[in-house]
């Protein structure tokens, strides 16, 4: 395995660190990490920098970096707005692996509020072939609110910890603190245009994921968290995955293990010649081959795998090495 | 800021220099040593902040990442405590390197204090002041603290999560000491973690040594004092911070506390 820290985007505002297996890619697609909330590039519990190593292991690139005013990341000179900001950080990071390694086809991860990021940039580029969004955009109907909280409410007289949550969350409204912005609950992006750009993103044969944690919920009877779209045929489409023994930050080692798991596996699937794991199961392979950029060039400046820059600037900057 | 990888091939770490952006007249460099596991990302963004206010007032700065922590190579598997206090040797002779002008203080936060301690022993040139902000001078109740608080994330975090986790934390010494709040610890990490010891720590006599702690933080106090006697330069400063160390960064608990950055600025360019 190779890494390198890269300092990329206008004025090398961006920090990022490119993870590649150590002979070189293998997987003409690179997976793209980024912020949960506030939180740096390694991510909830150092899980961006465990999925970039394993997914090395499996023969992908990855590139994990800092969006504008976040870890290292330097504030925008122009900013655009947080949304728009974003999905440029997010395509100067694919730019930068396809400038340095060649790589055209990307797996963005989105965790939390990272996955409405993620989900914009995937509308807008066509080389994301695949959209991770882990416990992201949330739309039950009024029974399954009320199925989790009749759980809950079961589960008070025997629970000391769920008491104690009850408690808090009183606590919570009747001293009317900050609104955590960085909560897990997404930003409203609104179940109309999400319905839209999904369905857009699974025409294009790009494979959509939508994993759910044991946080928002203790059970899920079928696609819960989507339930409110009501759209048989769109919710069939979507790879929806619900795992009651993770958590919405990979609390616990065995909790991430599951995820680097569950996310190999598709990520593979995902990346192997044939029908694309989660991908539109109407679509052709033709169809879905016709609409993916073209797979990995020969770059001249991509750095053999042997020599692995110890550090690097996008704008040719001198950056020192150890 | 420049970022780095250093160190040797088989221990490649992680670094980012941040350049003194003025002001030839001052000749200090600043080598933060972070703290372990969540209270690391916990701090990134204040140590960030930290770094470029020094720079700006004309103090270099360079932070790093131990092996198997961070963005450094190594697996969590290979973290303990003595390859520790050497990363702490190898970042202090690479800023030596960048600014070798200059006097060299060192700021360690939490664990990441304690390393600083034991490491000022090791190297041939010791730094010329340190600065300890909460070091963790009983390591044993360090681990419980760690094995509450990654019980407490549990229940937090899940809908409705499993009540036995708590007579486990009563009743199972060991349980939950393989993973603090997320980070795996191998079997050496946890007993290194538990020999820690106040009676164990010397301070090695650099030029002064200030300690950054809660007035009432009895066992440091009580290190410090233990110190004194053996006449090593130290002094105890209070210092109460609305920081938490192990949460996660939310809008109740600052994540760049201004009266921190101000404190430790004030602490490093004495």
């Amino acid at each position: 395995m190779k890494e390198f820290p890269v300092l990329f985007g206008p004025g090398d505002a961006l920090m990022g660190v490119v993870t590649s297996p150590a002979d070189g890619p293998s997987v003409p697609v690179a997976c793209v990490l980024y912020n949960m909330g506030a939180t740096y590039r390694a991510g909830p519990r150092r899980i961006n920098v465990k999925i970039a190593r394993q997914m090395a292991r499996l023969g992908f690139t990855s590139i994990r970096f800092d969006l504008s005013g976040l870890g290292d990341s330097a504030p925008p000179v122009d900013p655009k707005g947080f949304m728009a900001q974003s999905v440029l950080d997010l395509q100067a990071a694919m730019n930068t692996v396809e400038t340095v390694l060649g790589i055209r086809r990307f797996i963005v991860i989105g965790f939390c509020s990272g996955a409405v990021n993620g989900l914009a940039v995937a509308q807008l580029d066509p080389r994301v072939i695949g959209l991770l969004m882990f416990d992201g955009f949330s739309f039950p109907t009024g029974r399954v609110l009320k199925e989790r909280n009749l759980r809950r409410l079961l589960a008070l007289p025997f629970n000391p910890a769920v008491r104690e949550k009850t408690m808090r969350w009183l606590r919570r409204k009747v001293n009317a603190q900050a609104p955590d912005i960085f909560s897990y609950e997404a930003a409203d992006a609104g179940m109309e245009r999400y319905r839209e750009a999904v369905t857009r993103l699974l025409e294009r044969g790009t494979a959509v994921l939508a994993l759910y944690s044991g946080t928002l919920q203790a059970h899920d009877r079928g696609r819960d968290q989507l339930s409110l779209l009501g759209d048989a045929q769109l919710l069939q489409r979507i790879d929806y995955r619900f795992v009651a023994d993770i958590d919405h930050t990979l609390t616990t080692v065995a909790s991430q293990r599951i995820f680097l798991q569950l996310l190999g596996d598709w990520a593979v699937a995902l990346a192997a010649p044939g029908p694309a794991a989660g991908g539109d199961p109407g679509a052709s392979t033709a169809q879905r081959a016709a609409n993916m950029p073209p797979l990995v060039r020969q770059h001249r400046s991509a750095p053999d795998a042997a020599d692995a820059p110890a550090a690097m600037s996008m704008s040719g900057a001198p950056l020192r090495s150890g | 800021m420049k970022p780095m990888l250093f160190g040797t091939p088989e221990r490649r770490l992680m670094g980012l220099h941040h350049p003194a952006e003025s002001r030839p007249e001052v000749r200090l460099a600043v080598l933060l040593c972070p703290p372990l596991g969540q209270e690391q990302i916990r701090t990134q963004r204040l140590y960030r902040v930290l770094a470029d206010r020094l720079a700006r007032i004309g103090i270099d700065a360079f932070r790093f990442d131990y092996f198997g922590t961070g963005d450094s190579a190594g697996d969590e598997e290979d973290g303990e405590l003595e390859g520790w206090q050497r990363d702490i040797g190898t970042a202090h002779a690479q800023l030596q390197r960048l600014r070798g002008d200059r006097r060299i203080v060192w700021l360690g936060a939490r664990l990441g204090a304690t390393l600083a301690a034991q490491a000022a022993h090791l190297v041939p040139d010791a730094p010329a002041r340190m600065v300890l902000w909460d070091p963790v001078v009983d390591g044993a109740a360090y681990v419980e603290e760690l094995r509450a608080a990654h019980v407490d994330a549990i229940e937090q975090s899940y809908c409705i999560p499993d009540r036995g986790l708590r007579r486990r934390l009563a009743d199972e010494p060991e349980a939950f000491t393989d993973d603090l709040l997320g980070f795996f610890a191998a079997p050496a990490l946890r007993r290194q973690l538990r020999d820690i010891s106040a009676l164990r720590l010397p301070l090695a006599p650099v030029e002064d040594t200030t300690v950054l702690a809660d007035p009432d933080n009895a066992p440091v106090a009580r290190w410090v004092e233990g110190q004194r006697s053996g006449e090593v330069p130290v002094r105890l400063a209070p210092f109460r911070h609305p920081l938490v160390w192990t949460s996660d960064p939310h809008p109740n608990n600052a994540m760049v506390p201004a009266e921190v950055l101000q404190r430790l600025q004030a602490e490093l360019r004495e």
